[in-house]
């Protein structure tokens, strides 16, 4: 279980997240919602402990800063969001990297049987086996995004986090990612911490929301709890609700 | 089979560059002074002149190409060498102070130790003076301070090879790079270097690989990038400083080198890293080989061969990059 605890964290002595405590169980995911610039994706780079923070991050209740990288890997995987590596790996090498964490540790140690079966499951698991050879700088970018999934995944992390995954993704591949992470939490020991902009896409991802704005968390718990018509209209500064119900009563008149 | 071929390829550029010259040597007379079956004026030319020669243009031609390599990708930049950090510059500066002081304190350590410390001192102020101005070590700001560190330090050292009188001519023609007046322990204690230097860098390469998809991805990986890149940024300060000490400023093989290997062998460091020092070691011998020939008996300054090779090639390799990203 990650147990956050007071986190506050923010860039150049200004804090950007205030006094945030939450905890993610095992087996659930989690989208973290709310407008640009409210914290979201520093709530996620702290967790990832790649920045610093105050208050206490703890997975089991082992504190992250007296972990070593190493060990945080092993637990916590953070999804690639760019276009990638300024060179040119095959989609089979990019996955194996993900193994680094799990991998053996001699000068010159490569990856193990274990390690070249786990990135084998991972890419089949995501389709990609018949593409391994391919360079990924010539896959198309829902491609790609698969290639960033079996590279968190062959990490074989507790949890996977996730900034904005789906932002540059038409909606078949959106809607593919998604089920792919259902699939991988479903087994009830993983779960997946993501922030999303579509509220839609992030009700498909998980009813359970974490709902910030100016740094500070709002509200957490199921969607239907969490939130109601003011509440959302505070978080996103309009209202939310008439929009979706407005665009409902177009869908409806279509046939 | 790729990696034989370019071995094999690399063994041709040695024995043509031992064989060739103001005296033609063939490859069977090689082979027979070698086993010491011939001597004689071609015999003590090769043994004394030419192959400490050939020996040292490839062992700095490999050190510029696995350092190049290796800058590339920690600073995630396909521009990126030990010059644009002023590892180069730095190395140049001490090692003319150490010429013209005469100062030896090592005895034949002391240039390549000067060497090594002047470009490391200077990487360090580059990234010092980096963390000062942007706390998140942007790569970009790092090549930037680099440069401009750089062309400071050039500059004294122009003032300085000004001022130097009766060392002038030995400076200048150092700057511009040559291979000549080698001797056999400058190869071995270059050897050594670049041995050590290329199995410590071959044996990061999955941390190589990971730091090209961003530095947060690699640390989420489970990288220590702090101190691997400290060790990284070190041991490629380390193997220019040595080149550059033993054999004066040749630029541009750092940069093509590379590019080339990534082409032929893909993007994975633990090949490319020791690959691209053979690659380099061998376009450096006949870049030599050119420099001493073309002209004979006047000898160029092997550093304008490979920049006039190499400052086209890089303008293609920036265009290309750019047409194919577009």
């Amino acid at each position: 279980m990650l147990q956050l605890s007071g986190v506050s964290a923010g860039y150049q002595g200004k804090d950007v997240l205030f006094d945030i405590s939450a905890s993610f169980e095992p087996g659930v995911n989690y989208c973290l919602l709310g407008p640009n610039g409210c914290g979201k994706t520093t709530l996620l780079r702290a967790i990832a402990r790649l920045i610093d923070y105050r208050g206490s991050i703890s997975w089991n209740g082992t504190d992250l800063k007296k972990m070593s990288r190493r060990e945080i890997a092993g637990h916590i995987a953070v999804m690639c969001q760019n276009s990638g590596s300024s060179f040119s790996y095959s989609v089979y090498d990019a996955v194996m990297l993900g193994r680094y964490a799990r991998m053996k540790r001699t000068l010159f140690s490569g990856p193990g049987e274990k390690d070249r079966e786990a990135v084998r499951n991972c890419l089949e698991r995501t389709n990609l086996w018949e593409l391994r050879k391919r360079p990924i700088d010539q896959l198309s970018g829902g491609q790609r995004q698969r290639v960033f999934l079996a590279q968190a995944l062959a990490q074989d992390p507790d949890v996977i986090l996730l900034d904005e995954p789906a932002n540059h993704l038409d909606m078949r591949h959106q809607i593919d990612l998604v089920d792919s992470l259902h699939a991988w939490t479903a087994d009830g020991s993983h779960s997946v911490i993501g922030v999303f902009h579509d509220i839609d896409l992030a009700l498909r991802f998980s009813e359970n929301m974490l709902f910030l704005k100016d740094g500070k968390l709002l509200a957490q718990g199921p969607f239907a709890q969490a939130a109601n018509r003011q509440f959302l209209q505070n978080v996103f500064e309009m209202d939310v609700v008439g929009y979706m119900q407005a665009s409902r009563r177009k869908w409806d008149e279509v046939s | 089979m790729k990696i034989c071929l370019c071995i094999l390829a690399c063994l041709l550029c040695l024995v043509l560059g031992a064989g060739i010259g103001s005296l033609t040597i063939s490859p069977r007379e090689i082979f027979q002074i070698l086993t010491g079956r011939l001597e004689g004026v071609k015999a003590s030319i090769l043994m004394s002149i030419r192959i400490p020669r050939v020996l040292m243009a490839f062992l700095v031609g490999a050190a510029l190409s696995a350092s190049g390599t290796v800058m590339q990708s920690v600073l995630r930049n396909p521009l990126a060498s030990s010059y644009t950090l002023g590892v180069s510059s730095g190395a140049s500066l001490l090692a003319a102070v150490t010429m013209l002081t005469g100062f030896s304190l090592l005895g034949a350590f002391t240039l390549p130790c000067m060497g090594f410390a002047g470009g490391l001192f200077t990487v360090f102020l580059a990234m010092g003076v980096t963390a000062r101005l942007d706390s998140s070590m942007e790569n970009q700001t790092i090549i930037l301070c680099g440069m401009v560190l750089s062309l400071f330090v050039n500059a004294i050292l122009t003032v300085l090879t000004a001022l130097s009188g009766k060392y002038l001519d030995q400076l200048i023609f150092w700057q511009m790079g040559s291979f000549s007046a080698q001797t056999y322990v400058n190869c071995a204690i270059m050897g050594i270097i670049l041995l050590a230097g290329t199995v410590v860098l071959a044996s990061r390469g999955t941390e190589m690989d990971l730091m090209t998809f961003g530095e947060e991805q690699a640390q989420a990986a489970g990288v220590d990038l702090k101190k691997e890149k400290l060790l990284l940024i070190a041991l490629s300060a380390l193997l220019t400083g040595a080149a550059v000490s033993f054999a004066g400023v040749v630029g541009f093989v750092d940069l093509i080198a590379p590019h080339v290997t990534r082409r032929i062998f893909g993007a994975r460091h633990r090949l490319i890293v020791p690959m691209s020092a053979f690659i380099g070691g061998g376009f450096m011998v006949v870049a030599d080989l050119a420099a001493r020939t073309l002209l004979s008996p006047r000898e160029l300054p092997v550093g304008a061969v490979t920049a006039l090779i190499g400052a086209p090639f890089f303008a293609w390799i920036y265009f290309h990059k750019r047409g194919g990203d577009a």
